[in-house]
């Protein structure tokens, strides 16, 4: 239905897996990420038209990448959809430049609504 | 002595007997009680009364001439005055004595008795004559008076005694608390402190009473923020509570003090010192920031596999097909409520933390007041099939607070007019302004609450008794609500009757009018 590429950076398997069966469905490609270091060279990879990234992981946390990816002149335009279950997280987001936010555990048809908005947008 | 007859002095001299009536005369009207005794008669006798020791006691003159004058004591002979007089007669002194002495009715009266010895030529005492005055009067008011006296001594002692009671006994109370104490007078020289200030700040009572504050311990009590609070705040803001001063101390590290400060301002000696409590919160602050850390991570990793969970559970009413057993898309239906109550109970638990500990951060910006609640109730209509929510009333477009906390107090009144009214079928919202306040309030047609418990509904985890079992909650609504409320400066509150339903409303103060009237 679509060739547009969404990028989807979670610590948490459940959440990849999960995500991955309800947007597959929608038609779009998949990157899931696990391990939010490679995420850098997976968008230069994948080429993803939007990123769905959670904000608590280790090492490198949501926040920081999306400030890095705000910076860079390449990703600065690059839509990001912030997932995260912390209750500040809307602020966070917000402050580090996020195009949405949605907070966990979210409605499965919330969440395909907003990606198809961003997409199309 | 036959110059002497029936009380009258009879000369054959006429001059003489006239002169002598004026003198009668005379001693008759005198006020005191004049009486003459021969001493030379055996147990001295009176002679001679004028009219007014008849009328001080009582008797009249033919039961006085002859008496010993004894006979007004009565039965009260011992008095030491009696051994005073009989001296003086003896000695053939003069002298002047109070003695109790009564009348022919028996009443008491005070005498104030001057007695001296009349002598002839030779030096015998022949005569003796007594002046009495009635003092009774005054003796009252004297006795009166040492009473008083007496009364108010032993008042002064006992209260001294209390005082000094009162003294150690508020001094041990000083000693035992767990809080530093200070006395500063008003150059902010420490008069006293109390032991645990000793043991907190590691000092003795020598190298602190009697310095000056900022001095101590080599200035290290030279802090602007207390300097702020003794000089600036405290002269205008008597007294000032809860004041919070962090300090790193040279030798016993980081100190985070919340303080109480209060000057006398009573006249007096006590005036203008200043009384200082500290209650040192630096552990108890460490270890509420960590609770509050340890529920915000557990709330986070316990959301995410719900999010998991939440997630499948919708993937698989999607894909049920229209063909599936009811009772299995029941059972779908119902799993994905619990997720949402399970997802709910993990916010509040974090919510009810944050606020117990007054961590809950407010975020105020200004937003439509009357459309935020709108749109709550509709929410929350929309997943409620057993009630209608009728929203009538206008508060405020315009209402400078945290939405979301708003939004949360709205939607837990919303969830408990449901809940707690099964066999109704309508909630009430009503919007209005009274006076600069903006009111809403949410009234139900259930079971009600009893009047004993509806101050209790507000504390953390109570929920009434008959309610525990028939519907499922935790009892912290209310309580986050009522906090919510409080940190924008309102209050909420409950006006109920058991079986016809209840009333939650809150008012928030609007801000002053700076924003202009709409
Ligand atoms: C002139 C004169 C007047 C006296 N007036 C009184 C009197 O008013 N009231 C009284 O109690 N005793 C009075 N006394 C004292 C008693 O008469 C008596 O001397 C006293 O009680 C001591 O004596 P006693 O120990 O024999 O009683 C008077 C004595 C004299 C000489
Ligand atoms: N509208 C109401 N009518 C009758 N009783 C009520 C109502 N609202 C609250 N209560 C009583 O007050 C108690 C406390 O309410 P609160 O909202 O704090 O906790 P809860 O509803 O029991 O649990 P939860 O923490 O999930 O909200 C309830 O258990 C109930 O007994
Ligand atoms: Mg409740």
């Amino acid at each position: 239905m679509s060739d547009k590429t969404i990028l989807i950076c979670d610590d948490d398997e459940g959440i990849l897996d999960m995500l991955e069966l309800v947007l597959e469905e929608t038609g779009y490609r998949i990157v899931p990420v696990k391990n939010s270091l490679h995420i850098y060279d997976e968008i230069e990879k994948q080429n993803p038209d939007l990123i769905l990234l959670d904000l608590w992981m280790p090492v490198l946390s949501g926040d920081q990448v999306l400030r890095t990816l705000r910076k860079n002149p390449d990703t600065r335009a690059l839509p990001v959809i912030v997932i995260s279950a912390s209750r500040e997280g809307e602020r966070i987001a917000n402050e580090a430049g996020a195009n949405s936010f949605l907070a966990k555990p979210f409605d499965l048809e919330m969440l395909v609504n907003r990606v198809n908005e961003m997409i199309a947008a | 002595m036959d110059s002497l007859n029936q009380g009258e002095f009879s000369f054959s001299n006429d001059t003489i007997k006239q002169d002598l009536s004026l003198l009668i005369q005379a001693l008759d009207s005198s006020i005191s009680g004049i009486i003459l005794t021969d001493n030379q008669q055996p147990d001295n006798p009176i002679i001679y009364c004028n009219k007014s020791f008849e009328r001080m006691t009582g008797y009249a003159r033919h039961e006085i001439i002859g008496h010993n004058c004894r006979f007004l004591q009565k039965e009260d002979r011992n008095q030491k005055e009696r051994l005073l007089l009989r001296k003086a007669v003896e000695d053939g002194a003069e002298c002047v004595v109070e003695i109790r002495n009564y009348q022919k009715n028996g009443t008491l009266f005070w005498n104030e008795l001057y007695m001296s010895p009349i002598k002839n030529e030779q030096g015998v005492v022949c005569y003796f004559i007594g002046v009495q005055n009635d003092i009774t009067r005054r003796k009252k008011a004297e006795m009166e008076l040492l009473h008083q006296q007496e009364i108010m001594e032993s008042q002064i002692r006992q209260r001294t005694k209390s005082l000094k009671e009162s003294e150690d006994y508020l001094s041990s109370i000083v000693q035992t608390v767990r809080e530093s104490l200070v006395v500063l007078d008003p150059a902010f020289k420490v008069l006293s402190i109390n032991d645990h200030f000793l043991k907190t700040f590691k000092v003795s009572k020598e190298e602190t009473e009697g310095k000056l504050l900022y001095e101590l311990g080599n200035g290290q009590w030279d802090i602007p923020k207390l300097k702020e609070l003794l000089e600036n705040i405290l002269p205008t803001n008597n007294p000032v509570e809860e004041f919070e001063v962090e300090h790193d101390f040279p030798h016993i590290g980081k100190k985070l003090m919340l303080l109480n400060a209060h000057r006398i301002e009573l006249e007096g000696q006590y005036k203008d010192r200043i009384l200082i409590a500290i209650e040192d919160i630096t552990d108890r602050r460490e270890i509420e920031r960590r609770k509050d850390d340890f529920l915000s991570i557990a709330s986070h990793e316990l959301k995410t596999p719900l999010t998991t969970i939440k997630g499948y559970v919708q993937i698989m009413q999607r894909l049920m097909p229209d063909s599936a057993d009811d009772k299995f898309k029941d059972i779908l239906r119902k799993t994905g409520i619990y997720v949402e109550r399970l997802n709910s109970l993990i916010a509040e638990l974090l919510d009810m933390s944050r606020i117990q500990t007054g961590n809950i951060e407010l975020h105020k910006e200004e937003f439509d007041f009357d459309k935020a609640i709108h749109e709550a109730v509709e929410n929350i209509q929309a997943a409620t099939k057993t009630h209608r929510i009728i929203i009538s009333g206008k508060a405020t477009n315009n209402y400078a607070g945290d939405e979301s906390h708003i939004v949360q107090v709205i939607n837990n009144l919303l969830s408990n007019a449901v809940k707690y009214a099964p066999e109704s079928n309508e909630v009430k919202v009503y919007l209005s302004r009274v006076s600069n306040f903006l009111k809403v309030a949410v009234t139900d047609a259930g079971m009600g609450i009893k009047i004993e418990d509806q101050k209790r509904i507000f504390d953390r985890f109570f929920r009434v008794g008959e309610i525990q079992q028939r519907f499922p909650g935790m009892g912290i609504g209310l309580y986050v609500c009522d906090q919510i409320i409080k940190n924008h400066g309102g209050t909420l509150w409950v006006e109920s009757e058991p079986g016809k339903g209840s009333t939650f409303s809150f008012t928030l103060p609007l801000e002053e009018r700076n924003t202009n009237e709409r």
